[in-house]
């Protein structure tokens, strides 16, 4: 890659990470997941500013293409981020589905104590 | 001896007034539990004009999550014993004395289609009828016990069991055959009498083929998984 590509990818990640700051900080995104994405960020940027260190890195565990070591990285953190989205799902489920089950329980007493009050006006 | 009837009802306007007519003349003395799973049409006023309890749920939870919220009401509300009744008319009113009178030897009771006793054949299509085969064989091999139905919706529980399933009834598709390995892994005993069922008196069947390939595979996957597994997470008390 040319060295201006590395500059471009090393703003578009720095920018990504002014953006997830701004987020958090409009309380739009959560800081847990700030987390998640800042870590990344940092990686993308260190990776574009210093070229040589995905050379290093797969020359280490012999990868001979560094790109394809690149992608499998990243197609792996974006498949442990799948599965964590849905176990985050499942578990909103099950409260969503208590929450369901208790208002049907309130409501069931409120109309039961609308019509008391209702027979006693009689 | 305190007795509830559970209905889990979504859309069932048309059919549910016949059905609670009828309950009211042959089992006067049960408590009526209607679950109203997030129906869009008039099945909560149905219910409340009938002045039977009606619990509304805010959206569709499915029959499992329906039928978990009425064994919940029932088991606070300390019921002894309760029965699982269809609000489309399906159900005969007039087997409810033998479904309940076998609870003295179970924990629970199945209404079954498909014992032998059973003049009327009901009917189903093939491929239905194929995966419910295989069902049966599965939970046979899994429980040891021969169920003839394993998605019957008439079904009597003994307090005990309403109480297990308030926390833990299985809120998916296929929720009977789950309940069934529920059981099993709890020690709790389960016998059928065979039922003749009607024709449904209105609304529609619920379900799709493709939906139903999807829920089959996942109740297999949950028995092949099988018992010994923990309990769901993040259920309550």
């Amino acid at each position: 890659m040319t060295s201006t590509a590395h500059l471009l990818i090393a703003i578009l990640a720095v920018t990504a990470m002014l953006l997830i700051i701004r987020l958090v900080r409009l309380q739009a995104l959560k800081a847990k997941y700030s987390v998640l994405w800042l870590t990344v960020g940092v990686v993308l940027a260190v990776a574009a500013a210093v070229p040589g260190i995905l050379d290093w890195v797969a020359d280490k565990v012999g990868v001979a293409y560094q790109p394809a070591l690149f992608l499998l990285l990243g197609f792996g953190f974006l498949l442990l981020l799948a599965m964590h989205f849905s176990y985050e799902l499942s578990r909103l489920e099950t409260r969503v589905r208590s929450l369901a089950e208790d208002l049907a329980l309130l409501r069931h007493r409120l109309d039961r104590k609308s019509t008391d009050s209702k027979q006693e006006e009689k | 001896m305190r007795t509830a009837v559970i209905i889990p009802a979504f859309n069932e306007s048309e059919a549910l007034p016949a059905v609670l007519t009828e309950l009211a003349r042959t089992v006067p003395d049960h408590e009526v539990i209607v679950v109203d799973d997030g129906s869009t049409d008039k099945t909560a006023e149905v219910a409340l004009s009938a002045r039977v309890t009606c619990l509304r749920l805010p959206f569709n939870l499915g029959i499992g999550g329906a039928l978990r919220l009425g064994f919940r009401h029932a088991a606070e509300s300390g019921i002894d014993q309760a029965y699982q009744f269809d609000g489309d008319g399906q159900h005969d009113p007039s087997e409810i004395p033998g479904l309940l009178r076998s609870l003295d030897q179970a924990d629970m009771v199945i209404g079954s289609r498909f014992l032998e006793e059973t003049h009327q054949k009901y009917r189903v299509g093939i491929s239905r009828r194929m995966a419910m085969a295989l069902l049966r064989r599965l939970v046979l091999k899994v429980t040891g016990q021969a169920i003839s139905d394993t998605s019957s919706g008439f079904r009597a529980f003994r307090r005990p069991v309403l109480e297990l399933f308030a926390a833990e009834y299985p809120v998916e598709y296929m929720d009977s055959v789950e309940a069934l390995l529920l059981l099993h892994r709890h020690g709790f005993r389960v016998s059928e009498v065979p039922v003749k069922m009607r024709e449904r008196q209105g609304g529609r069947p619920s379900n799709r083929n493709l939906r139903l390939v999807y829920h089959f595979v996942r109740v297999l996957i949950v028995l092949a998984v099988g018992f010994g597994n923990r309990s769901p997470t993040g259920h309550l008390k």
